[in-house]
């Protein structure tokens, strides 16, 4: 999706739901990163999702950023689709998104079973 | 409806069973009918089609737009108001497993005679394993299907010879004897609110995701919410009537967890003690993987996370801690020693305060063409889901209120 889209839609955005090449969920649309404001055709430079992306979004979520790490950034033209989800065109890994659940999977993967 | 679909009603049994009987209702029915005998029965009704309407949407949305409640939250009522809900909602789902946990550990207790405190770690250690071995439609159906022993109640209600006049009464609302209007009223919100629970909706919602639910399922799913529900309903009837047949009269208060199963006793003997026990162990014990499940899905929805039972625990190892920690944080607060009953009401009357933030959402993407297509509410979800939003606010308002006048229904 390397077209320019509307600074509209793009907010219409915020809050939904990442899903990356492999049809997994990968995160949220915590933030946007916008360039050209002032311009006549302002464009989405990137996704921000996780950590320091809560710190813009009110009181609990400047709480919620203090408690977590660094966001992560995903450069626009990495969108694949954006329906009543947004697609990425590659895997979560690739892109530095779902290290959570990798930090995570050692403890997990000791119960057996796992 | 073939096979697979009779078999797929298992969802909306176990919904219905561990969801809607749990421990709210077994306390709220029981408390109602020994104060007000069979007046309140009204408010069961009213409750259990709230709950048929706006589980029958989130079912619709699940199948249709593949998004289970808690995506949708966030989406629509942005990252803080959604963050508050997830917040309140995660404080609602443990108290709610913990006050299920110490039911379940009285079950044990009452079936074993061992010390309720040494039962309680035993409880929580049975649920945890339960639900990391069993796939998630073995859950549905052993813990749905053995909690069908509450069945036991409605033969009670019938041995008790109950004046039906008055019992057919109750359906109507009207004057009230028996207790002050502010403990009337503190039962009709309760009631509501034990019907209501939203991790009702939670489960629900996110159990049609994980089973994969398409548009092929909207006929199983009117089907699950309407025969789950009403089932449920009709135990919710059960046990009122129980307690106002036999309580009332004798002045019994039932503050103890276990009275419920002595009522059966009383009207089956040994048989129905046992049966009853049997019930409310495993709807209890249904409930509190429900919930636990509920602070997963709510979570790892909110942030985005994989999540699933279908998922391995650790590919999605941030939902499985996250239900991982519902249960340790319940086993916690039980322990302090806190009574189960009074933990039940504070988690059903807190439940009613986060019930327009779950419901309402519903409610907007259920009318969403950009999601639902030609699916979309019709007049009658739209009239009564409207209602039923503008109940749900004015007892989300007066619930904290009122359980601080009555002092708990204590009047």
């Amino acid at each position: 999706m390397n077209k320019v889209i509307d600074v509209d839609i793009a907010l219409s955005i915020l809050d939904h739901q990442l899903v990356d090449g492999d049809g997994q969920n990968c995160g949220k649309v915590d933030d946007l990163e916008i360039a050209g404001l002032d311009t006549d055709s302002p464009e989405i430079v990137e996704i921000i999702v996780g950590g320091n992306a809560w710190r813009s979004r009110g009181l609990l979520g400047r709480l919620a950023a203090r408690l977590s790490g660094d966001a992560v950034h995903v450069p626009w033209p990495e969108v694949d689709s954006v329906t009543s989800v947004v697609t990425l065109k590659r895997p979560a890994a690739e892109l530095r998104l779902n290290r959570g659940d990798e930090r995570w999977a050692a403890l997990v993967g000791k119960v057996p079973g796992s | 409806m073939s096979v697979k679909n009779v078999l797929a009603v298992a969802l909306g049994i176990m919904s219905a069973i561990g969801g809607f009987v749990d421990i709210g209702d077994l306390v709220f029915n029981t408390q109602a009918g020994a104060i007000f005998g069979f007046q309140l029965l009204w408010v069961v009704v009213i409750g259990v089609v709230g709950i048929i309407v706006y589980s029958e949407m989130c079912g619709r949305v699940s199948a249709v737009a593949k998004r289970p409640v808690f995506d949708l939250v966030r989406e629509r009522t942005g990252f803080g108001a959604g963050l508050a809900t997830l917040i309140a909602s995660e404080i609602v789902n443990l108290m709610t497993c913990a006050a299920e946990i110490g039911g379940v550990a009285i079950c044990f207790q009452l079936l074993s005679g061992l010390p309720y405190r040494l039962l309680i770690p035993l409880a929580v250690i049975g649920l945890a394993v339960c639900s990391w071995v069993l796939p998630f439609r073995w859950l549905e159906r052993v813990f749905g299907y053995l909690g069908l022993g509450l069945l036991v109640f409605a033969v009670a209600a019938i041995k008790l010879h109950p004046d039906w006049g008055q019992v057919a009464h109750g359906f109507v609302p009207g004057s009230h004897s028996g207790g002050s209007l502010m403990v009337y009223l503190y039962f009709v919100v309760g009631l509501l609110g034990a019907a209501m629970t939203p991790y009702e909706v939670y489960f629900y919602s996110s159990g049609a995701v994980e089973d994969r639910w398409g548009l092929k399922e909207l006929r199983l799913n009117q089907v699950t919410s309407i025969i789950g529900y009403v089932l449920g309903g009709f135990l919710s009837f059960a046990l009122m009537i129980v307690a106002g047949a036999l309580f009332l009269p004798l002045g019994i208060s039932p503050q103890f967890l276990g009275t419920p199963a002595l009522a059966a006793e009383h009207a089956l003997g040994q048989l129905g003690l046992l049966l009853a026990l049997v019930g409310i162990l495993f709807a209890v014990g249904g409930a509190a993987i429900e919930t636990s499940f509920a602070g997963g899905y709510n979570m790892a929805q909110f942030f985005g996370w994989r999540w699933g039972k279908r998922e391995r625990p650790a590919r999605a190892s941030r939902f499985t801690l996250s239900w991982l920690a519902i249960f340790a944080l319940a086993l916690l607060l039980v322990m302090t020693g806190y009574d189960p009953v009074k933990l039940t009401e504070f988690s059903v009357i807190f439940s009613v305060v986060a019930l327009p933030l779950t419901y309402l959402p519903i409610l907007l993407i259920a009318n969403d063409r950009a999601y639902m297509g030609s699916n979309v509410n019709g007049k009658l979800a739209n009239v009564l889901g409207g209602l039923y939003f503008l109940l749900i606010l004015v007892i989300a308002v007066v619930a904290i209120p009122l359980m601080l006048l009555t002092h708990g229904g204590q009047g």
